[in-house]
């Protein structure tokens, strides 16, 4: 019975990761399209949604990277699923709240590691998994957006570039609609499918399914569905904020940035490899500016880039270690993901009432 | 554990491959049939109806490849690697 319990505290927190991701990313995904004017903000944040929607249906291949190639599936319980996804949320939230750039799927992955690293010993990680599958392509998708972008801005002005520039950028804000949609679809299956893969784990942990399974098609629209209205909410703020951090580029510029992210993170899907689509999606901004004009890249990013890339996987996995260690101290029961999911929910109140206090202006002074 | 065998290079060498094809590839397509239409639109209003006429069908012959190339690759990646 408290295993089923601690299932569902695992899923809603699985579920409440995979909202926070959407909502996190809905700039990398619109931010382009909207800077661009290839579409009106409340059109591309809807578009973005629906489409992050379909994409969690399209494969499963890095549902199943999580499931089996990360951690060991026969020495994991649903407490070190729930002690890892906290570690995820609690370095997420710490990142945001103090403005670090952080990506959600490492955070995601050192968390698991770390919790299945204390509970289990190094058996349970798989090192080779992790090296192969997560740090690896991690560490060459960036790169690879990075030349795709520079290479094909380069292309749209030599090909399009002496064309009068009225219809050229019209016909590139059009091919926008084509790329966005294209990033927002693998957003969607690259991003929900960890969450897919972070609750069939749970769900093999506790019996439920055999290991080696693929996600039941309640997992898939489950997550589907939490990264879509993730996308959407997170949208009407990126909306409320225009104009204040969204690059300025040229249409060709976002189209080559799009269609490079886009390309890189379903090719990537479709072999199964967990990316940051954040990073990728700034590796192809980078290239798509760096093929312009080199002195126009914000280089700052890419050390910011390198510095999260360092720091998120074993920051995270240190505090789903610690996560995991404070539910245990309650027992093996249901007692200590319900204690840690009320302390959770409290301190996240807190630190967001902190934050919208900090972000009020002072009134004005009366006449 | 060395990172020749824990990687999957054939796999890691597909991505790459496909990635910079389908994002370079898709992006030289769609670039000519804006070319091709920018010119269409210019010959059009220079009164040359055949070389437009060119050009119209080589703006939609390209954007048929770009669909072609995007439906081939949505098709790619729901298919199990």
């Amino acid at each position: 019975m408290h295993n089923d319990v601690i299932l569902v505290i695992v899923v809603g927190t699985a579920l409440v990761f995979d909202f926070t991701n959407g909502f996190h990313d809905t700039a990398n995904v619109v931010a382009t399209s909207i800077s661009t004017r290839a579409m009106a903000p409340r059109i591309a944040v809807g578009y973005a949604a629906a489409l992050n929607f379909v994409g969690a249906f399209i494969s499963i291949a890095v549902a199943a990277t999580i499931a089996q190639d990360v951690v060991e599936a026969g020495a994991i319980t649903p407490t070190v699923v729930f002690a890892g996804l906290i570690g995820a949320i609690t370095w997420n939230l710490t990142t945001w709240y103090y403005g670090l750039p952080s990506s959600s799927s490492h955070a995601l992955i050192g968390g698991i590691v770390g919790a299945a690293f204390v509970a289990a010993g190094p058996d349970a990680v798989l090192g080779d998994g992790i090296v192969g599958k997560v740090l690896v392509p991690a560490a060459i998708a960036p790169l690879l957006a990075f030349i795709v972008g520079a290479i094909a801005i380069v292309i749209c002005y030599r090909v399009a570039g002496r064309q009068r520039p009225g219809p050229v950028a019209r016909g590139y804000r059009l091919g926008q609609v084509l790329s966005g949609g294209l990033l927002a679809l693998a957003h969607g299956t690259n991003d929900a499918q960890k969450t897919m893969g972070v609750i069939t784990l749970a769900l093999i942990a506790n019996g439920n399914l055999a290991p080696g399974s693929d996600p039941p098609t309640w997992v898939i629209v489950s997550a589907a569905a939490a990264i879509s209205l993730g996308t959407y909410s997170g949208g009407w703020r990126i909306i409320r904020t225009m104009g204040t951090r969204i690059l300025k580029m040229d249409p060709a510029q976002g189209f080559s940035a799009q269609g490079a992210g886009a390309a890189v993170i379903l090719a990537s899907s479709h072999f199964g490899f967990p990316l940051s689509t954040t990073q990728v999606i700034s590796g192809g901004v980078m290239g798509a500016g760096a093929g312009k004009r080199v002195s126009a890249v914000r280089w700052g990013v890419a050390g910011n880039i390198v510095t999260a890339w360092l720091l998120t996987l074993p920051a995270a996995a240190a505090i789903g270690a610690l996560a995991y260690g404070l539910t245990r101290i309650f027992g093996t029961g249901a007692a200590g993901p319900v204690v840690i999911s009320v302390l959770g929910v409290v301190l996240v109140a807190a630190v967001f009432a902190r934050r919208s206090r900090q972000q009020i202006p002072a009134p004005a002074a009366s006449p | 554990m060395t990172l020749a065998t824990v990687v999957d290079w054939s796999a890691l060498l597909k991505t790459v491959a496909g990635a910079f094809v389908a994002g370079v590839g898709v992006t030289l397509v769609f670039s000519v049939a804006i070319f091709a239409a920018a010119r269409f639109a210019d010959l059009s209003r220079d009164g040359r109806p055949v070389g437009a006429a060119g050009y119209v069908a080589l703006s939609a012959f390209a954007l048929a490849a770009v669909a072609a190339a995007v439906a081939v690759g949505i098709i790619v990646v729901t298919t199990k690697s």
